[in-house]
Formats: C-alpha cells, sequence, structure tokens
C-alpha cells in the first residue's frame, strides 16, 4: 500500500507491506536504527519515537498507521547542537549501554513539549514506559529535571 | 589518598554518551553486511524428549531459504560454552550446535538460513518434529530421585563437593539456628536481545563481530569446535546493550560461525526477547540451608552450608557457580569452623550461568536472611552483632589463606548506619511496629565480593600504549564496554599518569587480531587488575617519554619534571617541550618508537565490600511492597569515576529489588516457562524505583589503580537481602523463599493469624 507521512521533517511516500511495523520501517527502510527494538511487544519502550507530538512505541504501530502523520525520531533531536535533553543526560551520566536511551528521550522530549516544567512524579510516570537495566532511573530522572528547569 | 588528582576521581561521561544519545552508536543488532543472510531458530516446545523424526523438506522448499540444520545435518561434537581457555577445568562439554535430544522448553532443534528474517520466520514454522516425551524433571529434587531418567547420560548429579575448614569447637551452651533460602532463577534483562553476526571469506577466516564479555573465550570454543587453526578466527567486540553476565558465555556464536562457514556468506542471527528470557541464559536458582553455632558472648562458632544449585539443562559454568558460593563467607564474617557441601543438578529448565555477583547474591541473600534470623534468636542488635563477628582489615581469607585486604566492612556499616538513621527508623518501625495496612521496616544486609580471579584462576592483562607523532596516545586492550564506563575510566588512569588531557587518550576495546590477550570482562576484575596493567604501561611509557626529553634537554631524567602535556626542566618550565615535540623529535632524531606493551599479573585479591540499608513500605491489604528509601555504602578503595560508581550501585539496586520483590523465570511441572516476556516478568519501572544514596568509603591501601576496588558485582549482592529483611522486620514473618511476591506475603500473613489466633482486618 501506498502511504505518505513525515519523519523527521522530511517527507516520504512509500509502497509498504500491510503488515510492515514502523520500527521496521524506520530502522531497515529509512536506515534510522537510533530507534531500538528490545522486545517488540511494547512494553521496554526502547523504540519509542514522537507521533504527532505524543511518545508512542513504534514496535507496536504499523507502518499503515502513519499515513498523514508527522514523526520524530532519535535522529531529529540533534539540531543546532544537542537538544538539552541530551546533553543534561551526558552531564549526569545518566547514559550507560546506552540501549535504552533514545527511547527514554524520546519519552522525556513529549513530556517536555506538552509540560516544559513537570515534577518529578510527572517526570517519572512519563518514562514509566521506558525500561532501563543499567542505569536504577536515579540519573535519568535528575536529567531531566535539569533540562527542564 | 589526600592526594589531588586531575583526572582520576572526577566524573566523567562514558565515552560513547553523545553517540548514544542522538542514536548513531552502531550496536550489533543495527550492523548489516553486504549479502548478509538471516538466521532464525527452531527452540523446543517439549522439556524433556527424544527426537524421533524431523521433517525439514517443506522448509527446504520455501523459496529464499538458503539452508536448514538439525542435529542430523551438523557436527555431533560437544562443547562447553563457558569455556574461556583451552584444557580450563570444570568446562563440561556437554552441549551441541544443535540438539540430538529435548532437554528444556528452549533447546536449540534447528536453524533455518535465508534471504529475509520474515522468509526465515515462516520456514520455522513449517519443520516438522516429532518428540517421544520424557518424564519432565523441573526440579533438582526430581532429577535426584533414583529412578530419574538421565537428562545426560552421565547423570543428573553434575557435581559435588564438601569443604571444611578450621577447627570444630566443641563450646558449650551454644545456640543454634538454622534458616533455609531459596533464590530463584532470574532474567539478566539486558535491554539488547541477543545477537549474533559472523562472515567467513574467501580467504578461509571467520569474523564474529560480538556482543561479548570476552572474545578470546568466544575464538577459543569457536575455533576448537569448528576445527579452525585461532590465527583464522577474529572475534571483535562491538558495543552492546547491556549484559549483565548474560553474554560472559559463547552461546550462539558457535552456531553463527558454523552457519557462516557452511553458506559462505555473512549470517546474522537476532533473538527476540522471548527466545532471549527462555534459550540464553538465567542467573541459577539455588537453595541454601545455612546452620550456625553462636556462643552466649555472640560470637560465630561454627558454620555449616548446604547448597544445592540448579544447572538448568547444561553445566556451562554451574560447577564453578557452586563452587565460589563456598568461597563467600569467610570473606565477611569470622568463623573458627567453616563447612560446606555443594551439589550441582540438571534439571529440563532453561540454561544457568554467569550473572552479576556469580554466586555471592545467592549465597549473601540467604546469609545475611540467617544473621538478622541469629541474632533476633538471641535477642542481640542487628548492628551489635554483626559487628563482633565481621573481619577486620587485612584478616585472611580463611577459604583461599590470601589478605582480604583493607578491608572497611565496618566502616561501611558504622557509617553507613548513622547516614541512614538506621536508630531513629529502627525504633520507630521495627521497635514498635505499626499495625495498620501498611507496615513499615527496615533491613540491611552486609557483603563481601572480590577484586579479579587471583588465587582461583591466572590472573593478567596485557595492554599496549604508543605515542603518536602528535603528542596524542592509543591504549590497545582486551578491554570489553558493557556500559558500565570501563573505556572511561581507564583512560582516566592513563591521563592520570601521563598528565594529559584524556581527549587525547583513545581506549580500544579487545579484538582478537590486533589486540593484545584479556581473560574478558567478568569477575571483577576489570579495574582492579586490567585497570592497575593501564596504570603500569603509562608509567612505563611516561618513563620512556622524559627518557627522550633528556636526551633533548641533554638533562638527566631526575632533574626532569611533567605536566599538562608537557615535560621542562625543573626550574625552568619557560623553555617547556610539548609531547608533540617529544615524540616527532624521537622519530626525526633519535630514531625511537615510543610504545611499550606490558603484562600486568594479579598477585592479591582483596575483599570488596558493601553494607545496603532498605526501608520498606508493606501494604498488608495487597502484600505489595514498596522501597521508600535506600543508602548503598561501599568500601570502593577509590571511585576513579564516581558518577558511574554511583550509576552501578543504582542499577545494581534496581536488579536486586526486583530479585528480592517480582522477578522471576517461572516454569511449570511440565517444563513450560510462564515468564516469556516483558509483559510477565516485571522489571522495576522509574515509578517503582526509590531513590538511592550513596555512602562511598576511599580508604585505598590495595594494589588497584589509585587504590581502587571493584564496584559492578559488589553493588548486587547485599540487595535482596536488605530488601527482603526490611519486610522481615516489618512484618514480624521470616520469609526467606524468593521473590517476596504479593501471595507469598498474604499467604504468610495468614499464617502468623492462624497460628496466633487473631483475626485482621
Amino acid at each position: 500500500m501506498q502511504i505518505e507521512f513525515t519523519v523527521n521533517g522530511k517527507m516520504y511516500n512509500l509502497t509498504v507491506s500491510p503488515t510492515l511495523r514502523l520500527i521496521d520501517l524506520l530502522r531497515e527502510e529509512l536506515g534510522l536504527t537510533g530507534t531500538k527494538e528490545g522486545c517488540g511487544e511494547g512494553e521496554c519502550g526502547s523504540c519509542t519515537v514522537i507521533i504527532n507530538g505524543k511518545a508512542v512505541n513504534s514496535c507496536l504501530v504499523l507502518a499503515s498507521q502513519i499515513r498523514g502523520q508527522e514523526i520524530l525520531t532519535i535522529e531529529a533531536l540533534e539540531t543546532d547542537g544537542l537538544d538539552k535533553l541530551q546533553e543534561s543526560f551526558i552531564k549526569n551520566s545518566a547514559v550507560q549501554c546506552g540501549f535504552c536511551t533514545p527511547g527514554m528521550l524520546m519519552s522525556a522530549k513529549a513530556l517536555l513539549m506538552k509540560n516544559p516544567t513537570p515534577s518529578e512524579e510527572e517526570i517519572k510516570t512519563a518514562i514509566a514506559g521506558n525500561l532501563c537495566r543499567c542505569t536504577g532511573y536515579n540519573k535519568i530522572v535528575q536529567a531531566i529535571k535539569e533540562a527542564a528547569e | 589518598m589526600d592526594k589531588d588528582y586531575k583526572y582520576v576521581g572526577r566524573t566523567f561521561p562514558i565515552h560513547d554518551a553523545e553517540q548514544k544519545v542522538n542514536g548513531s552508536l552502531q550496536y550489533l543488532s543495527d550492523m548489516s553486511l553486504p549479502n548478509m543472510l538471516y538466521a532464525k531458530l527452531l527452540l523446543s516446545p517439549i522439556a524433556h524428549a527424544h527426537i524421533t523424526n524431523i521433517d525439514t523438506s517443506k522448509a527446504e522448499a520455501l523459496p529464499g531459504v538458503v539452508r536448514v540444520f538439525t542435529h542430523l545435518n551438523t557436527p555431533a561434537k560437544t562443547y562447553s560454552r563457558y569455556r574461556i581457555v583451552p584444557d580450563q577445568e570444570f568446562c563440561l562439554e556437554d552441549e551441541r550446535l544443535l540438539t540430538e535430544k529435548a532437554r528444556f522448553v528452549g533447546d536449540r532443534i534447528a536453524v533455518v538460513v535465508a534471504v529475509s528474517k520474515e522468509i526465515a520466520t515462516r520456514a520455522i514454522d513449517l519443520i516438522q518434529v516429532d518428540y517421544a516425551e520424557l518424564r519432565v524433571l523441573n526440579t533438582p529434587e526430581k532429577a535426584l530421585e533414583e529412578q530419574a531418567d538421565k537428562i545426560h547420560s552421565a547423570g543428573n548429579l553434575l557435581h559435588e563437593f564438601e569443604y571444611k575448614i578450621g577447627e570444630i569447637d566443641f563450646a558449650e551452651n551454644c545456640v543454634e539456628v538454622e534458616t533455609l533460602t531459596n533464590t530463584q532463577k532470574v532474567h539478566h534483562a539486558a535491554m539488547e536481545p541477543h545477537v549474533c553476526l559472523a562472515d567467513y571469506d574467501s580467504s578461509g577466516k571467520l569474523t564474529l563481530w560480538a556482543a561479548c564479555q570476552g572474545v578470546f573465550g568466544v575464538r577459543t570454543v569457536v575455533a576448537d569446535l569448528l576445527e579452525l587453526s585461532y590465527n583464522k578466527v577474529r572475534v571483535i567486540k562491538v558495543p552492546m546493550g547491556g549484559s549483565f553476565g548474560g553474554r560472559q558465555e559463547i552461546i550462539f556464536e558457535p552456531l553463527t560461525a558454523f552457519l557462516a562457514k557452511e553458506v559462505k556468506r555473512p549470517v546474522k542471527l537476532t533473538l527476540t526477547r522471548e527466545e532471549t528470557i527462555i534459550s540464553t541464559m538465567t542467573r541459577p536458582a539455588t537453595s541454601s540451608r545455612v546452620r550456625t553455632l553462636v556462643n552466649q558472648d555472640g560470637r560465630l562458632v561454627d558454620c555449616r552450608v548446604d547448597t544445592v544449585l540448579d544447572a538448568g539443562a547444561y553445566a556451562t559454568s554451574s560447577i564453578d557457580n557452586t563452587y565460589v558460593m563456598a568461597k563467600k563467607i569467610c570473606k565477611l564474617y569470622r568463623i573458627p569452623y567453616y563447612e560446606h557441601r555443594g551439589k550441582t543438578v540438571y534439571t529440563n529448565t532453561p540454561v544457568a550461568g554467569g550473572a552479576r555477583g556469580w554466586g555471592a547474591p545467592e549465597i549473601m541473600t540467604a546469609l545475611e536472611i540467617h544473621m538478622d534470623a541469629v541474632a533476633k534468636g538471641l535477642g542481640i542488635d542487628l548492628i551489635e552483632f554483626r559487628l563482633l563477628n565481621l573481619i577486620h582489615p587485612y584478616d585472611l581469607d580463611k577459604t583461599s589463606e590470601i589478605s582480604l585486604g583493607n578491608a572497611r566492612v565496618r566502616e561501611c556499616l558504622l557509617k553507613g548506619a548513622e547516614t541512614f538513621s538506621w536508630s531513629e527508623k529502627f525504633h520507630r518501625w521495627n521497635i514498635a511496629p505499626n499495625q495498620g495496612r501498611f507496615r513499615r521496616g527496615v533491613g540491611l544486609a552486609c557483603a563481601a565480593h572480590k577484586n579479579g580471579m587471583y588465587g582461583g584462576f591466572p590472573e593478567h592483562s596485557t595492554m599496549t600504549l604508543k605515542m603518536n607523532e602528535d603528542g596524542s596516545f592509543i591504549l590497545n586492550t582486551g578491554l570489553h564496554e558493557l556500559g558500565c564506563g570501563t573505556i572511561t575510566s581507564i583512560t582516566q588512569i592513563v591521563a592520570e599518569v601521563l598528565d594529559i588531557d584524556p581527549k587525547f587518550i583513545t581506549t580500544l576495546e579487545a579484538d582478537t587480531e590486533n589486540g593484545p590477550y584479556d581473560f574478558g570482562s567478568y569477575g571483577s576484575r576489570v579495574t582492579y587488575i586490567c585497570g592497575a596493567c593501564a596504570y603500569e604501561v603509562s608509567q612505563r611509557v611516561r618513563e620512556k617519554v622524559l627518557e627522550c626529553a633528556s636526551q633533548i634537554f641533554h638533562t638527566p631524567i631526575e632533574s626532569l619534571e611533567n605536566g599538562a602535556g608537557r615535560v621542562w626542566v625543573r626550574g625552568d618550565e619557560q623553555h617547556s617541550l610539548s609531547y608533540r615535540e617529544i615524540a616527532t623529535t624521537a622519530k626525526l632524531k633519535y630514531n625511537t618508537d615510543i610504545v611499550l606493551t606490558h603484562t600486568y599479573h594479579g598477585t592479591s585479591n582483596p575483599g570488596a565490600y558493601a553494607v545496603h540499608f532498605a526501608e520498606v513500605e508493606v501494604d498488608t491489604a495487597t502484600g505489595r511492597v514498596q522501597v521508600k528509601d535506600y543508602l548503598a555504602a561501599h568500601d570502593i578503595g577509590k571511585a576513579i569515576n564516581p558518577g558511574m560508581v554511583e550509576g552501578q550501585i543504582q542499577g545494581a539496586v534496581q536488579m536486586g529489588i526486583g530479585y528480592a520483590l517480582y522477578e522471576e523465570i517461572k516454569v511449570k511441572t511440565d517444563g513450560s516457562i510462564l515468564s516469556r516476556s516483558l509483559k510477565n516478568y516485571h522489571v522495576l519501572n522509574a515509578p517503582d524505583m526509590s531513590e538511592v544514596r550513596i555512602l562511598l568509603i576511599e580508604e585505598g591501601g590495595d594494589k588497584g589503580p589509585y587504590g581502587a576496588k571493584s564496584i559492578g558485582e559488589i553493588a548486587f549482592v547485599p540487595v535482596a537481602a536488605a530488601v527482603v529483611n526490611a519486610v522481615n522486620n516489618a512484618l514480624g514473618t521470616s520469609l526467606s523463599n524468593l521473590p517476596l511476591t504479593p501471595e507469598k506475603i498474604i499467604a504468610a500473613l495468614n499464617a502468623r493469624r492462624d497460628v496466633s489466633g487473631m483475626r485482621y482486618e
């Protein structure tokens, strides 16, 4: 099927299989491998992207569902240099193995786009769907808090 | 320890942080090669069965399928996934590429190689396997029954040992306490599922890009199995999404390498989360009965432990894992007589193996739950009782006769208790417990681990440090970055010795072809052993730089000083030479290359220590436990990179709370696995997670670089016991069967009510 959509500000018009998942479209068709697959069932959040301002697990979305939608991936977070969130993750040692980091950043970004001054509870809720096995979340929460300040 | 260092002791981000935050870092799962094929596994749905027939004809006929393999067309040769070095002891060769008999749900039955993942997956469904089912032995008890079927031909008892040390004291009036603690199989849950990528080129060379903890171990297993000489197998460490011991052993590399060699094209095997949970490795399930005699003064007189470890369907590292459980207790407490019997048993369950802490979390959980029970039985304060028995600095490790070094566990306990406000909390919650629905309690646990493998295994590491013509440096190593910040801390050590900005140092990871030898990243050996190697090779290169400078200045070395990447004659800093000038002059004028290779040999193995304190709140209506406050006190010697050290500890606490309360790979009596995905395997998320306060005791005194000791494994060791003890203190229970799920907590509360005859509303 033919679909038109935008990824990171760039328009695409592609023919895709109706069973293709968004994560595969991003990683395999568009080469955007910053979006990671950790579970394939929406439990770990490693594949989080932003669709029309909302953080979404791209493994649970079919490519056919993104017709006309605007998608942001981790590759778009850096514009004129690193985003404040990215800088804050680095500064706060919130990055270890880094596999959850893109998804974590996209969930945090979606939060800050809607709510520029979230409380600690709101931050934790926003990343509740993003699992991290390295950091224990303390430094991630701190990094998001600092980026919001 | 007061010296103000420029780079050591300061927080730096992990070396590839920028690539990680912008998504540009290529993990193994992101890599692909031209002409690459995809492999997909058929895993056994049956826990114990003979395979009577396999029909692959339909799968082979599917367009796009290149080859299909089963035990019928792969080598029957067996190997051990645990082997690092050829001829290593206790590496039972009981596994083959594809099995002729199903030994657990998840055993490798067949593999398809195809032009796409989709076709490979479709082909798997077309393979017809007939099984003749056998009785499923899903617990060590069943496997050890006399009439039980043999999972492997040698029988189900893999190994047993008895270990006795010290003098039996027939002291009178001792109190005897016995506890039984069960720990469960858990999933490492590294965020990146397992992936393998191999290529076999036209020159007959096999290359593996490996997300692993030890490239040389991978080479040993793969080359020996495929009968290739080691120079024809190249293993390159590539970025990985976490490990925690789950990538120590050589699980899928042999099969992927075999496939690439057969089809003579690159082959990639990517596991799903479900496949990673059931068919890679788990933390072993253990059962430890601890019995101690304590005299009237509260001192331990005698400690006897019986451990049974469930190895799962293949031996892998389980014999060593059981054995090391007997080597931990005497690192923590002074015990006149110590006895430990261990049994390692095959079962029809997922394969156990290396997992963060390697036996220490299992035995320390049992020990520290026991110590609380003893103190309560004697009516002695929990901290007092431990202080009476904890080891002292420079005590000998009774089991190895090696010094425990500057062991500061007592400070961890005392300072940690003070920082945590233990007494206040203990009296508030534990002495006068709240009788309402939500009950709070505090618990603590001490823990000991090690620094490297000295005393039990060879221990050395080799590195090459070269100075470039512009005065920058390249350190070639056999290191593996697992996400802990290894590369950064090693670079900080080199920078400190050479007094140069770390940005002018590149530290390379392991590559069997282009790099020096190292055993790998496990055994809490990286900072202590590899870090010491980095320190010594940097010292030697610094001497060489000064030798060159002394030639240039026509001055003896003793009169030279250096700092900030420059060298000068004492008192004449104005006329200093930059490292660039020295390196270039060395080449042009003195025909000298500044490069050195150094092998460091470990000659010590001090203890690494921690004491953790947890405050929990238990909802007695639902059985849910929430950790409300947490403090981790660590005897680390010296924190090279404090920010990353804190991250290691906080991450370990996340994992440990899960171990105590939620995480379990549940196997039913028929061997089927209930926890097959992250939907029903609960990994703590951000709202579940407590803040973790950290107290570092940095007293140095041992042979690690700048006095540093290990952190990544020890940080996990006391967590479960601290949390379980807190729950028991909150409820007045004696739970010791992990994980403390809501069902178990409710059952314990009900049992207590039945005993006391009181009703709870």
